[in-house]
């Protein structure tokens, strides 16, 4: 059984870069790395990655403790490009409103930190689970980040191109699935490792045909800005409106408070 | 099934959910983007027919019919009233909507937005919305008495007045908005 599933395993390796190649290239002949730079540099990480794990893994073996650490490492830079790669389509989604995007921008970098904190919080403290826990924190701060990012974009009745959509789609439910994997491994460490690895790539080589169906057109830059209004009319428009929805809401808490009491 | 186990399932589950329900598309309805100068061409609103959804929920009306009409008649009419009532309610929301996604292109459509302003609508947003709901299940089973409806009615109709007015001052202003509101949609970039 374990036999069998190390063998798929080497497969879906090789499927996956030969995917993750593909996807560059698709990248590179329709021109698309210019529209998502970050995008790029992320799956040319993965790729970089898989190789090098690959020979890494040859030299020292699946168990050992240089690949253990370099594993971990190569684990944090391809984290840090897919973060690169969420900052990305954020601004893609949201740049060409500057006022939105100012909010957005401090709304989701406090969501991301309070993710990061609830992480750390609500586990249990081990040096030797201390990487997959800090993974696991970022893997959840990026995918609550895009959460916030839709029902951002909802809110505002803002309308993201529809590739946009597939690649931050694709991203988040990639690190949903790395959270899930990286809790259970967590507490079921040792007779998981090989299905913990698989599903990773299994989910990974998802997302990666997500990524190039939506890439397999070319790609326009970001719009330019909006034709903005001039500032006083948001100035004076906002706090009125909600002196009145104010207003509605006390009297309507009146009725309310008023009916609780005669029940 | 340890805390954690828990926490980030749970944590992952709500993430998964966010993410269906922002994607999934909003319920349609007449809307200022289909309609741009709608906001302020109309002079018809619902909270105009006030008077005559007064009429219709008067507790009169029931003590009346309560002397003079038979119990089915008696029935029919209260579940007349309480589908009235409760068109009467969507329709407040409707325009209650409407307001509030002329806000929400004036905030896009602005180079800078208060995040104190924004957030509080949010709040007033969701408590609206916690209201009416909870005035549609007092409807629906009999907790409140239709006549309850007019004081919420009062209110949407006291906004639009007092809207109306500020839209007035704002003028020209507020018709650009709509304006560029409803060219981002043409162009296939804007609001949903």
């Amino acid at each position: 059984m374990i036999a069998g599933i190390a063998q798929f395993q080497e497969m879906m390796w090789a499927v996956n870069t030969v995917a993750g190649v593909a996807l560059l290239l698709l990248l590179a002949v329709r021109r698309n790395y210019r529209v998502y730079p970050a995008f790029t540099f992320y799956i040319f990480v993965n790729v970089a990655v898989a190789i090098s794990l690959f020979f890494v893994y040859r030299l020292w073996g699946f168990s050992s403790t240089v690949s253990w650490r370099i594993g971990w490492a190569t684990q944090g830079v391809t984290v840090c490009a897919r973060a690169w790669a969420v900052i990305e389509i954020c601004r893609r989604f949201l740049s060409r409103y500057p006022g939105i995007w100012a909010l957005a921008q401090r709304v989701l970098l406090a969501d991301a930190g309070v993710v990061l904190l609830y992480s750390g919080v609500a586990v249990r403290h081990e040096w030797n689970l201390a990487l997959p826990t800090v993974d696991r924190a970022l893997e959840l701060a990026i995918a609550a980040v895009i959460v916030i990012l839709f029902l951002f974009a909802r809110y505002y009745g803002l309308r993201p191109e529809r590739t946009d959509r597939s690649l931050a789609l694709g991203l988040c439910l990639y690190s949903c699935f790395r959270v899930l994997n990286d809790t259970i491994s967590d507490r079921y460490l040792h007779d998981y490792a090989t299905v913990w690895n698989l599903l990773g790539m299994l989910a990974f080589f998802a997302s990666l045909v997500l990524w190039t169906w939506a890439l397999r057109r070319s790609q326009r830059e970001a719009a330019e800005e909006e034709d903005l209004l001039p500032l006083g009319v948001y100035q004076s428009f906002a706090p009125q409106i909600n002196r009145r929805l104010q207003l509605l809401n006390d009297q309507a808490n009146k009725i309310f408070r008023s009916e609780v009491t005669r029940h | 099934m340890s805390l954690t186990l828990v926490l980030f399932f749970g944590s992952v589950a709500i993430l998964l959910f966010g993410l269906g329900w922002a994607l999934s598309k909003p319920r349609k309805r007449k809307n200022l983007e289909s309609d741009p100068g709608r906001l302020e061409q109309q002079d018809l609103r619902h909270t105009d027919y006030l008077p005559q959804i007064r009429q219709a929920l008067a507790a009169a009306d029931c003590d009346f019919l309560s002397k003079k009409a038979s119990r089915g008649t008696q029935r029919r009419v209260r579940r007349e009233r309480l589908n009235v009532a409760l068109a009467y309610l969507d329709a407040l929301r409707v325009d209650f909507d409407n307001l509030l996604r002329m806000a929400r292109a004036i905030a896009v459509l602005s180079p800078e937005v208060v995040v104190g302003h924004e957030f509080e609508r949010l709040r007033l947003t969701a408590e609206f919305a916690f209201r009416c709901q909870m005035i549609r299940w007092k409807l629906l089973t009999g907790m409140t008495p239709l006549a309850q409806l007019s004081g919420l009615s009062d209110l949407v109709s006291g906004l639009s007045v007092r809207l109306e007015q500020a839209m007035k001052e704002l003028g020209e202003r507020a018709a650009i908005a709509a304006e560029l509101a409803s060219s981002r949609n043409r162009r296939g970039m804007g609001t949903v």
